[in-house]
């Protein structure tokens, strides 16, 4: 009898248990680990994800997909030219302690439109609200509006940072997906996906998964030499140097 | 066909790249010149970050110096000893010059050094140059021939004051050590900041101050060129890790076909031609780098990774 009503109990809770959840939401990567070789100027990926069933039928009520994908953070200086004499010379900077090296925003309308920014800032969405500080030199400090803003258009400029240009397609049946675009410049290290379903301009469900981009083989292992055995690897350039310069001096003779 | 050149961090079209050796090497074919002068402006303007340009073509000079010398050795162009007193002050100097290059680099100050450097050297290289070559031509027309002085008197009398006395048979000279040493010294510096041989200083300084035969000045210069470079590279490879083999090893092919080439069309050139073209040439660099530090650029900042520039207060 005692195992009976347990039972009962668990199917009961049990039911329940997507209901307290919200939204039940699951999304996958094309590929979850790029490798950058020799021949690599880019990758696209393809993120897809589904809206399981909740207390609010995603079939019959709208709702909204905001997908943000963020690179690993690294110290990063912005400097300004300004005029001295008659030159433009790099004068004022700005040192950011940890700025992401790729920071890529998609959504499936623009971001006003779904939620209000107080929303995004208290979940991070979106460059203006990412928590970035600046180095002083004696301690950390709010950066100067110009120069953050500055980072934006710059790696902007690189299509490391994306916000506002790609879409996530709602496919139906709570069904989405959306392209993940990364330059040949992207740097290495892990990503972390993230990916909010709103409704009604609420937050009602979210999900991270994680990307590693790598150097592999033979681009991964002669950067490695570089950085680890630099003495070694300056020796190696330059017997390669006079072997290649020996060999085009005797071929070029005949 | 684009590659990812791992240590440049970017994707670069290859035949772009060989293309732009090809273009260099035919160029410096036909005036006699290294051509790192003209491919490290060329390879920053392509993109790549200007201090990879500058380190990795210390490598490929070094490569394009040693397939040149070869032939100059044979013809016993290359004074041996003059070289390795040139090399000991351009040791020294290659060193200074990566160190400064490293200290401006963490500073963010590296690309306006390097832009000032061209701008100030090219500027008066090009300018006696091509007032040098002008003269020529303009004496010519007039059928002027110029006293040539013997060589003994060309040398200033301070030269001859210097103490440390030195003999060098093959250049046929009893000189003081310090003059090469200097001389030396200056060429690795400029070797180290503005990625190139520095041939351009070289032979003038050789044939004008050293008052060298001119059937060994140029063997002499690539000879020193080759180890000066090559120490370049190291240094630029142990501070900054910012030499790229592979693009070294990309622009090599088409610098030595260009170079081949090149040399055969300069041969039907006549040579106050030549310089007055190379001078010209010259001029149009400067001017396209001195312009861009005068211009207000239309983006005054500009983002750079910490880690990859090392931290410097």
């Amino acid at each position: 009898m005692a195992i009976r009503r347990f039972i009962t109990c668990f199917l009961f809770f049990g039911l329940l248990l997507p209901g307290v959840s919200a939204h039940a939401l699951v999304t996958d990567l094309s590929n979850k680990r790029i490798e950058i070789r020799y021949s690599f100027s880019g990758a696209e990926l393809i993120l897809f994800g589904a809206v399981g069933s909740t207390n609010i039928d995603v079939r019959q009520e709208d709702y909204d997909v905001v997908i943000v994908v963020r690179g690993p953070e690294a110290p990063a200086v912005v400097r300004k030219k300004a005029r001295v004499g008659a030159i433009w010379v790099n004068a004022d900077d700005m040192r950011f302690p940890s700025a992401p090296g790729y920071y890529a925003v998609a959504a499936t309308r623009p971001l006003n439109e779904i939620a209000n920014p107080v929303a995004f800032a208290s979940y991070g969405i979106g460059f203006h609200n990412l928590p970035l500080v600046a180095d002083s030199g004696n301690g950390l400090m709010m950066p100067d509006p110009e120069f953050r803003e500055a980072l934006f258009r710059l790696r902007s400029g690189d299509g490391l940072y994306r916000q506002e240009k790609d879409d996530v397609a709602i496919i139906g049946q709570g069904l989405f997906r959306t392209n993940v675009h990364l330059p040949a410049n992207v740097p290495v290290g892990e990503f972390i996906v993230e990916t909010f379903i709103f409704q009604h301009g609420s937050m009602r469900s979210r999900n991270r998964i994680s990307l590693t981009v790598d150097k592999e083989g033979f681009e991964r292992a002669a950067y490695n030499f570089a950085h680890g055995y630099p003495f070694w690897y300056g020796i190696v350039a330059v017997i390669v140097a006079l072997g290649a310069g020996w060999l085009a001096g005797v071929l070029g003779k005949k | 066909m684009p590659l990812y050149l791992p240590i440049a961090e970017l994707s670069m079209n290859v035949f772009v790249v060989m293309g732009m050796g090809a273009l260099v090497g035919l160029l410096s074919g036909i005036f006699g010149v290294g051509g790192g002068f003209l491919m490290t402006p060329l390879l920053i303007f392509a993109g790549v970050p200007p201090a990879v340009a500058v380190a990795t073509q210390s490598n490929q000079i070094t490569a394009a110096s040693v397939s040149g010398v070869i032939a100059h050795w044979r013809r016993q162009g290359v004074d041996v000893k003059m070289g390795v007193v040139l090399i000991a002050g351009g040791a020294v100097g290659a060193f200074i010059g990566a160190e400064i290059f490293t200290y401006l680099r963490s500073l963010g100050q590296v690309d306006l050094m390097i832009s000032i450097a061209y701008v100030v050297f090219l500027g008066l290289i090009g300018g006696l140059m091509f007032w040098e070559s002008m003269r020529a031509i303009m004496r010519q027309r007039r059928g002027y021939v110029p006293p040539r002085k013997p060589r003994e008197e060309r040398h200033k009398a301070w030269i001859h004051a210097l103490p440390f006395k030195m003999r060098f048979r093959k250049s046929r000279l009893y000189i003081s050590a310090l003059l090469p040493l200097v001389i030396g010294f200056f060429v690795g510096v400029l070797s180290a900041i503005m990625g190139v041989g520095g041939g351009f200083v070289m032979v003038p300084a050789m044939i004008y101050i050293l008052a060298m035969p001119t059937n060994v000045v140029i063997g002499t210069s690539l000879f020193q060129i080759i180890f000066v470079t090559a120490l370049t590279t190291i240094f630029h490879s142990v501070n900054t890790q910012t030499v790229d083999i592979f693009l070294a090893i990309l622009l090599l092919p088409g610098a030595v076909i260009g170079a081949q080439i090149g040399a055969r069309i300069g041969m039907k050139l006549k040579a106050e031609q030549l310089r007055a073209l190379l001078a010209l040439m010259v001029l149009l660099v400067c001017a396209k780098m001195a312009v861009a530090l005068v211009v207000e650029p239309p983006e005054l900042y500009s983002v750079a990774d910490l880690e990859e520039i090392g931290e410097r207060h």
